[in-house]
C-alpha cells in the first residue's frame, strides 16, 4: 500500500500520489465559512454494511478476536451483541437476501430490489430536512466496493419509505466522485456563455412541467407523483451543478480508472471472481475515502457503504497483515481445494462450526472490520472535525451493521439471531465504548434509535408491541 | 368433539394441547361488528394509504397528500401539520349504506394535538367544503361538533348535536355520534352521553359525490392537527350498552364484525350474502395466507398429517376426519391450531388481521371458490402501487428514433446508467428510479439528438412558416409535441415552451435556433421520458394512452403514424379495432425485437457473456461459444415462435435447434453442419437435445458442478411457479461433491431420502434427473469424469397434483413439461409481467386466469397471448392506488 490517504487537507493543497480535487474550491470555502457561522453541528446518518457477518459465538471475543481492528475505535462505538433479525425472514428466499434486507430496515424484502420499508438514514433524513438538503448536497449517496449483484438488495442499503432504493449505486472511486464533486463543462467562449444561458431556459421549461406532475391537478397517483418528485430535485441538482455553483479552472483529473471488475463481469453465473486482497484493498480505500472526503466537505449527510455484499464470492489471495504482524496468507481456492463457487471465502461461513477453529472465517472477518475501521478512522481524524470540538465519527449516527449471525442456512432463527451491529454516538445521544448484550429485536433497537434522533417515524408493523431499548441511550 | 378433535389431530403433526377457540375474542371487552361498514384501525406500517380494514364490500381507502406532514405509530396516524387525507373518489359505500338504513354511527379514537383547533377543525368529514356536508365530526376548541345532513337539516348539517364547553381537552379521546331512525342523536364522550339532539327525517339528500376525508375539509381550509387511533362508521346507532363497550375495549382492539363472534351458524342458516362475503374473503385474504403459511407442509406432495390444503376436494378434511366446520370455526381444528399458534409449526404465528379474516371466513361459509391454490405458493409480490413508467434505456432509443429519426443507441448505452433486472426483468416500474446521472444523460443526449437531427427538415412537417411569433410557434409546438410526446398537448403544455422561444429571440436566434431548443427541451421533458397517464380516471384510459400501451408491450417503442391516426379517430375504443391494429403491429420486425428483449431477459440470457468456468476443468471453453448459445437460444425462439407460430409451449419440446460447428463440436452433437456460422440442425434423432431446457444457455444455470440443486430449481421457480422454503434446521447445506460410485443424482437422492430435507427436494432435484447427461457447460456424456454411469430418467412433479409423473428420459421429460397447463400457465404470466412492467399481485389473478384460458383455447401462441393481454382489462384499464387492497 503506497497511495497516500485523501483528506480534506490533502485534496485542497493540491497534493497526492492520486490526484484527485475538486471543481468546487471556491464553492467549499464558501461553505466552510457558511458553516462556520451555524452553531450546531448538521445531523448525519450513515449505514455501512459488510457482508456474509460475524457469526454470534465470535463476536462474544470482543475485541481478542475478529473486532481486533475497531479496538483503536472502541470509545467511540456501542458494539451491540444479540440483536435479532428474525422477523425479516422471508420464506423460500435466499437468506443473505433477506438479511441484507433487512439490516438497516429491520423488515423482510418486499421484491428483488425493493425492502419492506424504509432505511434509518433516511427516516432522519426526511425528520430532519422534510424539505430537502441545502443546496449543492447530494441528497443520498450510495456507494460500494463488492461483487455479487443478483439482486440489488445485496448490496444497497439505503432505502426510501416506498422501499425503492433511496439513490443509485456508485461501484467505483471514479462513479462516487462524479456523483459528489462533478461539474460540467466550462464555458470557455462569448458563445459558449450564450449557449450556457439558452440551455438554463431549457431547463426551466423542464422544471415547469416537472412541477405540475408534482401538484394538485397531478394526475397521477401517490406513488408516481413520489417519483416524479425525485426527479426534479434531480433536475434542479443538475441546475444547481451546471448553472450556479462556482467552479475552479484548476479542476482536477479524476481518480484512476477502477482496475477492478464490475456490472455484470464482476458476477459471473454467481460463480465468484478470483481477487487479490492488495486489488481489493486498493480499491476500497479509495472508494472509503473519496466518501469520507464528501462528508468531511460536508457535501453529504446521508446515505449507505458497503464493502462486499451479502452472500458475496470472491476467492482471494494474498497475505493479510495487521498491526505489523502476519495474520494469514488468504488462498481460498487452494484451501478449500476447489474452484468456482465452492473455491470462495463464502464456503467457510458454511462450514462455521462453534467447536472448530474456522481461522479461515476468522481471517476474512478480521480483515472486513480492519476495513471498516479504515473508514470509520477518515471520519475521526484531523480533518474531520466538526465545530463543538468533536470528530464527525463521533457527531454522526454511523451504523455498522451485516447480514448473517451465523453463515450456514441452516437455521433462519440461528441465522437472523446475534447480528452483529455497531453505533457512533451521534452527539452524546448513544452510550459508546462498551460492547453491550441487548438482548432485542432489530425493529426495537432501530426505533430506539430513531427516537434519540428525534424521528418519528417507526420501522416495523404498527401492530406490534413496541419495545424502547434505552440502555443503549445516554 | 373430543374424538374429533382427537382424530383430526393426526393431520397437524405435533399438535400442542389446543386453547379455548373462543380465548382471544373472550378475555376483554369486545367491538361488534354488526352493521359496520367501513373501519380504519391505521394499521400500515408506513406508506400514504389509509386501508380501510372492514373486509367489506369494495375497501374505501384515504390518501394523504403529504405525507410527510404525518407520523405512523403503533395504529395510529399522528397529523402535525395540515393536510389532506381523502378518498380518491365519492364515499358511495357509506352513503348508500346509510340511505338505506336510516341510522348512523359515527366513532373516533382521536387525541387533539392543541386546544385552539376551531370551525369546527374536522376530524372525520363527509363534504365537499365548508358549507356542504353530509356529516362532519370535529372540534370547536374544547367542544365536540357533529353536524349531519337529514331532510330536516341544513346542507351544512344545521343544527349540529355538540358537546358543553371543557368536555372535551389534548387526551386521548373516545367520541361516538349515532342517529337513529327516529332522527334523535347522541354524542358520546368517553363511553357516557354528552349531549343529544335531534336531526329528523331521512338521508336522502345526502350527496353521492361527497368523499371521506380526515382531519381537513375537503376544500382544505379547516386543517384539524392531532392523531387519530380509530374511526369506523355503521349503518345503525349503537347501543349504550355497545358503546360502553367500544370504549372499555380501547383503541386498539381487534374490530370482528358480529357475526363472527356470537356462536356457530347451522348451515342451513349461512345467507347468500353470508357465503358471498365468505367468498370475497377466500379470494382476497385466505387464500394468501394459506399459501404462505400453510402449503409448505399441507401440499399435495407432502400432505403432512394427510392434510392437503391447497385443493377445494382435500382442504376441508382428511381420511380422520374433519379441519374445517363451514360456520362453526370453534369447532374447526384449522382455527383452533392457528388460534393458539401451535400453527404453522417453527414459523412466526398468524397476525391478528390474518386470524381475524380465517375466522371470518369459516363463520361465514368457509367458500374455497377455487379448484386449487396451489399455484399461489410462489412469491406473491406485496407491491400493489402503480409507479409511471420511466422509458428503459432500450425504450428510449427506440422512441427518439421515432419521434425525431435519429440513432442514438451508442450514445444513451453509454451516457444513461443502466437498467437493473428488479423480479426477472429490467423494466420493473418501480426499479427505474432516476438519479443525477440520469438527468445529466438526458441533457447531454437531448443535444446530441438535435446536432443529429436535420431540425429544418424536421419541422418544416409541421410548419412552412418560419415566424417565430407566439401565434405560430404555438401551433408548431403544439403538432411538432404531439409527434415527440406520443399525443396531443394541452394547452398549459405549450406556455413552457414558449418561454424557450422568447429566450432564444432575447439572445438573438433565428427560428432554427428556436426551433432546436424547444425540441431539447421536449426530449428532457415528463411527457418524453415518462409513460404518463392519467391514475385518476377512474379505470378509464383515452385512446392515446391506450396506443401508448399497446406499442410499447408490443415493439417496445412509441405509436407509429397508423396507430396514432386510430387514436385520433377514437378507434380504439371499438376492440375490433384494437384487434387489427395488433395484427398489423405483430407483422413489423419490431414485435420480434420486443419478443426477443422478452426471452433473453426471462432467461437472462446476458449472463452468458460473464461465464469464465474453470479454465482446468473446461480447457476449451472461449467466449465465442458463450455469444453462440446466446444466440442459439435467440434464433430457436424466433423460429418456434415467428417462423412456425406454434405454441410457447413448444419451446420446451421442439426437436431441433441452431449451433455452428464450434458450438456442435462442444455439445458433442452428431450432426452434419454444411456450412460456417449458426445454423439450423434437426436433433430429433440426437439423444437428450430439444428444447430450450437442453440449451447450454440455460445448462450453464448449474455452474461448473452442474448443480442438480440450481438447475431444479430454476425449473420449478420459472417454469412451474413452484416456491419451496428455506433448508430447515440443523443441515449442513455444503454441496457434496461427486467422487467414484457417486454421481450428482446419487447426492441428490441422498438428500432425497433425509427425512429433513426429502419434502422440499423431492420437489424440484427430479425437475433436474433428465439433465444429468449434460455437464456444467451443456456438453453431452454418458459417464462423469470419475467413469461413473449417467442416466436421464426421473419423476416430475407439477405443483398442484397430487402423483408423480414418472419419465424415462429427458425426451420425455421435455413433453411432459411442454403438455402441463402450469408451464404453460408460468409462460403465461411472464408474459404479463413483461407486458405490464410490474410483478403481478394477487389481484389480478382473476384476469390472468381468463387471459390464459382465452390464450390457451385459442391456440397459445405468443401472437395470441399478447393479443389477448392487450384486450384484457389489465392493458385497457388503467391502476390506480386506492384500487389495489393491500
Amino acid at each position: 500500500m503506497t497511495r497516500r490517504t485523501l483528506n480534506r487537507r490533502t485534496v485542497l493543497k493540491g497534493i497526492g500520489s492520486v490526484t484527485i480535487g475538486l471543481p468546487l474550491l471556491e464553492e467549499m470555502f464558501v461553505r466552510s465559512a457558511k458553516a462556520a457561522d451555524q452553531p450546531s453541528v448538521p445531523t448525519r446518518a450513515f449505514n455501512v454494511f459488510f457482508g456474509l457477518g460475524i457469526p454470534s459465538p465470535l463476536q462474544t471475543e470482543g475485541f481478542n478476536g475478529v473486532l481486533e481492528p475497531l479496538k483503536p475505535l472502541s470509545d467511540k462505538l456501542l458494539i451491540m451483541q444479540n440483536v435479532d433479525q428474525v422477523r425479516c425472514d422471508e420464506k423460500g428466499i435466499n437468506a443473505h437476501f433477506d438479511g441484507a434486507s433487512g439490516a438497516f430496515t429491520a423488515e423482510p424484502p418486499d421484491g428483488e430490489a425493493r425492502s419492506g420499508g424504509p432505511s434509518i438514514d433516511q427516516v432522519i433524513r426526511r425528520a430532519h430536512y422534510p424539505e430537502g438538503l441545502p443546496v449543492g448536497m447530494v441528497p443520498t449517496l450510495i456507494g460500494g466496493t463488492f461483487f455479487r449483484r443478483s439482486r440489488i438488495s445485496r448490496y444497497v442499503h439505503s432505502y426510501n419509505k416506498d422501499g425503492t432504493v433511496a439513490a443509485t449505486m456508485q461501484e467505483s472511486p471514479r462513479q462516487v466522485f462524479d456523483r459528489v464533486f462533478g461539474s460540467f463543462d466550462l464555458p470557455k467562449t462569448a458563445e459558449d456563455v450564450k449557449q450556457q444561458r439558452l440551455r438554463r431556459s431549457v431547463l426551466d421549461s423542464v422544471v415547469d412541467q416537472y412541477k405540475f406532475y408534482t401538484g394538485q391537478n397531478s394526475p397521477l397517483g401517490a406513488v408516481s407523483k413520489a417519483r416524479v418528485i425525485e426527479h426534479l430535485e434531480r433536475v434542479r441538482e443538475y441546475e444547481q451543478r451546471a448553472f450556479l455553483l462556482a467552479t475552479s479552472e484548476k479542476a482536477p483529473k479524476h481518480p484512476p480508472k477502477s482496475a477492478l471488475l464490475h456490472g455484470g463481469e464482476a458476477d459471473p453465473g454467481g460463480e465468484g471472481i478470483d481477487i487479490t486482497l492488495e486489488e481489493l484493498r486498493t480499491e476500497w480505500r479509495l472508494m472509503a475515502d473519496l466518501y469520507a472526503l464528501a462528508i468531511q466537505l460536508d457535501r453529504v449527510r446521508f446515505g449507505s457503504l458497503t464493502f462486499l455484499a451479502a452472500g458475496e464470492r470472491i476467492r482471494l489471495t494474498g497475505e493479510y497483515k495487521y498491526d505489523g504482524r502476519k495474520v494469514f496468507d488468504f488462498n481460498d481456492s487452494k484451501q478449500h481445494n476447489k474452484s468456482g463457487s465452492g473455491g470462495c471465502s463464502h464456503e467457510w461461513w458454511h462450514k462455521f462450526n462453534e467447536s472448530k477453529k474456522n481461522e479461515e472465517l476468522r481471517a476474512h472477518a478480521h480483515m472486513k472490520m480492519q476495513e471498516i475501521a479504515y473508514f470509520l478512522k477518515r471520519l475521526d481524524e484531523k480533518d474531520a472535525m466538526d465545530l463543538n470540538g468533536k470528530s464527525i465519527l463521533e457527531n454522526s449516527l454511523i451504523t455498522i451493521s451485516t447480514e448473517s449471525g451465523d453463515g450456514r442456512h441452516s437455521n433462519v432463527k440461528r441465522e437472523l439471531s446475534g447480528i452483529f451491529h455497531a453505533i457512533s454516538g451521534a452527539n452524546g445521544r448513544f452510550k459508546t465504548g462498551q460492547i453491550m448484550d441487548v438482548g432485542a429485536e432489530g425493529v426495537d433497537v432501530y426505533n430506539t434509535m430513531l427516537t434519540a434522533m428525534d424521528a418519528s417515524e417507526r420501522l416495523g408493523p404498527t401492530n406490534r408491541d413496541s419495545r424502547s431499548i434505552d440502555k443503549i441511550r445516554v | 368433539m373430543t374424538s374429533k378433535r382427537f382424530s383430526v389431530t393426526l393431520f397437524f403433526l405435533a399438535l400442542l394441547p389446543v386453547s379455548s377457540a373462543a380465548t382471544s375474542f373472550a378475555q376483554q371487552p369486545q367491538r361488534t361488528g354488526k352493521g359496520l361498514i367501513a373501519l380504519y384501525e391505521f394499521l400500515e406500517p408506513n406508506g400514504n394509504t389509509i386501508v380501510d380494514t372492514s373486509g367489506l364490500g369494495s375497501a374505501l381507502n384515504l390518501q394523504i397528500e403529504n405525507v410527510g406532514n404525518t407520523a405512523r405509530q403503533n395504529g395510529s396516524l399522528k397529523i402535525h401539520k395540515a393536510t389532506t387525507i381523502k378518498t380518491n373518489g365519492p364515499a358511495t359505500k357509506i352513503v348508500e349504506a346509510l340511505r338505506h338504513s336510516g341510522e348512523i354511527t359515527v366513532e373516533a379514537w382521536v387525541q387533539s394535538a392543541k386546544i385552539d383547533q376551531d370551525g369546527p377543525a374536522r376530524m372525520v368529514t363527509i363534504s365537499s367544503n365548508t358549507s356542504n356536508r353530509n356529516f362532519t365530526l370535529g372540534q370547536d376548541v374544547d367542544k365536540i361538533d357533529a353536524r349531519l345532513r337529514s331532510s330536516q337539516t341544513s346542507n351544512n348539517g344545521i343544527p349540529s348535536t355538540a358537546s358543553k364547553s371543557k368536555t372535551f381537552d389534548t387526551k386521548l379521546h373516545h367520541l361516538l355520534y349515532t342517529r337513529s331512525s327516529d332522527g334523535k342523536t347522541r354524542l358520546y364522550i368517553d363511553g357516557k352521553v354528552s349531549s343529544e339532539g335531534k336531526a329528523g327525517g331521512h338521508f336522502q339528500k345526502w350527496d353521492a359525490a361527497y368523499r371521506l376525508a380526515f382531519a381537513n375539509e375537503l376544500s382544505n381550509d379547516r386543517p384539524w392537527l392531532g392523531t387519530l387511533h380509530l374511526v369506523a362508521f355503521f349503518n345503525r346507532d349503537l347501543t349504550a350498552s355497545e358503546v360502553e363497550r367500544h370504549f372499555k375495549a380501547g383503541p386498539n382492539a381487534p374490530s370482528p364484525p358480529a357475526e363472527l363472534i356470537e356462536g356457530r351458524v347451522p348451515p342451513s342458516l349461512l345467507t347468500a350474502d353470508m357465503k358471498a362475503t365468505s367468498g370475497q374473503l377466500f379470494d382476497r385474504h385466505i387464500a394468501n395466507i394459506l399459501a404462505k403459511n400453510c402449503l409448505e407442509c399441507h401440499n399435495s406432495k407432502t400432505k403432512k398429517g394427510r392434510l392437503d390444503l391447497s385443493r377445494k376436494v382435500s382442504a376441508f378434511a382428511g381420511s380422520s376426519g374433519q379441519v374445517i366446520f363451514p360456520g362453526d370455526p370453534d369447532s374447526s381444528l384449522l382455527w383452533e391450531s392457528v388460534d393458539s399458534d401451535d400453527m404453522p409449526q417453527k414459523r412466526p404465528p398468524l397476525s391478528p388481521s390474518e386470524k381475524r379474516f380465517l375466522r371470518q371466513w369459516i363463520r361465514t361459509g368457509a367458500v374455497y371458490t377455487q379448484d386449487s391454490i396451489a399455484r399461489l405458493a410462489v412469491d406473491q409480490s406485496q407491491i400493489n402501487s402503480t409507479w409511471v413508467q420511466r422509458l428503459t434505456v432500450t425504450e428510449y432509443i427506440a422512441t427518439v428514433h421515432s419521434a425525431v429519426d435519429v440513432d442514438i443507441s451508442l450514445e444513451a448505452r453509454r451516457d444513461l446508467p443502466r437498467d437493473l433486472r428488479a423480479d426477472g426483468f429490467s423494466n420493473t416500474a418501480y426499479n427505474l428510479s432516476v438519479d443525477l446521472g440520469h438527468i445529466e444523460a438526458y441533457a447531454k443526449l437531448a443535444r446530441t439528438i438535435v446536432a443529429k437531427m436535420d431540425v429544418p427538415k424536421f419541422v418544416a412537417r409541421y410548419s412552412k412558416s418560419k415566424s417565430i411569433a407566439d401565434e405560430h410557434l404555438r401551433e408548431v409546438v403544439a403538432s411538432m409535441g404531439k409527434r415527440i410526446f406520443r399525443g396531443p398537448l394541452e394547452k398549459r403544455e405549450i406556455e413552457p415552451f414558449l418561454k424557450v422561444a422568447h429566450a432564444v429571440a432575447k439572445e438573438g436566434g433565428d427560428y432554427h435556433d428556436t426551433v432546436s431548443f424547444i425540441i431539447e427541451g421536449m426530449l428532457q421533458s415528463p411527457r418524453f421520458i415518462y409513460r404518463i397517464e392519467n391514475q385518476q380516471a377512474n379505470g378509464q384510459l383515452n385512446n392515446y394512452e391506450l396506443a401508448n400501451r399497446m406499442s410499447y408491450i408490443l415493439w417496445g417503442a412509441p405509436p407509429d403514424t397508423e396507430l396514432t391516426r386510430a387514436a385520433d379517430n377514437n378507434e380504439l375504443s371499438d376492440p375490433k379495432n384494437v384487434v387489427v391494429q395488433i395484427d398489423r403491429m405483430l407483422n413489423d420486425p419490431r414485435a420480434i425485437d420486443r419478443s426477443t428483449q422478452f426471452i433473453s431477459e426471462w432467461l437472462d440470457l446476458d449472463r452468458l457473456q460473464y461465464l469464465r468456468p474453470n479454465k482446468k476443468q473446461f480447457p476449451d471453453w472461449n467466449f465465442t461459444l458463450a455469444s453462440d448459445m446466446r444466440d442459439e437460444t435467440v434464433l430457436f425462439f424466433q423460429d418456434v415462435v415467428w417462423k412456425q407460430r406454434r405454441p410457447l409451449s413448444e419451446l420446451l419440446n421442439s426437436q431441433f435447434t441452431y449451433v455452428t460447428p464450434e458450438l456442435a463440436k462442444h455439445y458433442k452433437l452428431n450432426a452434419s453442419l454444411p456450412d460456417q456460422g449458426l445454423q439450423r440442425c434437426d436433433t430429433s434423432n440426437i439423444p437428450g437435445r430439444g428444447g430450450l431446457l437442453t440449451h447450454g444457455s440455460l445448462l450453464t444455470v448449474g455452474g461448473d458442478e452442474a448443480s442438480m440443486v440450481t438447475r431444479g430449481l430454476f425449473v420449478l421457480h420459472d417454469l412451474l411457479r413452484g416456491k419451496v422454503s428455506d433448508p430447515p434446521p440443523c443441515v449442513d447445506t455444503t454441496p457434496v461433491p461427486t467422487k467414484p460410485g457417486l454421481t450428482q443424482r446419487g447426492i441428490a437422492l441422498e438428500r432425497i431420502a433425509n427425512n429433513s430435507c426429502g419434502g422440499c427436494h423431492s420437489r424440484f432435484e427430479p425437475l433436474a434427473f433428465g439433465l444429468e447427461k449434460f455437464d456444467g457447460l451443456g456438453t453431452y456424456y454418458d459417464k462423469d469424469h470419475h467413469g461413473n454411469e449417467l442416466r436421464d430418467d426421473g419423476n416430475v412433479v407439477i405443483p398442484g397434483r397430487a402423483e408423480p409423473i414418472p419419465y424415462k428420459n429427458s425426451a420425455e421429460l421435455m413433453n411432459i413439461l411442454a403438455g402441463s397447463d402450469r408451464v404453460r400457465e408460468c409462460m403465461t404470466w411472464k408474459v404479463i409481467q413483461f407486458a405490464l412492467g410490474r410483478p403481478l399481485t394477487k389481484t389480478d389473478e382473476p384476469e390472468l386466469a381468463k387471459i390464459h384460458q382465452t390464450a390457451m383455447k385459442n391456440g397459445g401462441t405468443y401472437q395470441i397471448l399478447i393479443t389477448t393481454i392487450v384486450l384484457s382489462d389489465l392493458v385497457q384499464k388503467s391502476r390506480s392506488d386506492e384500487a389495489l387492497p393491500k
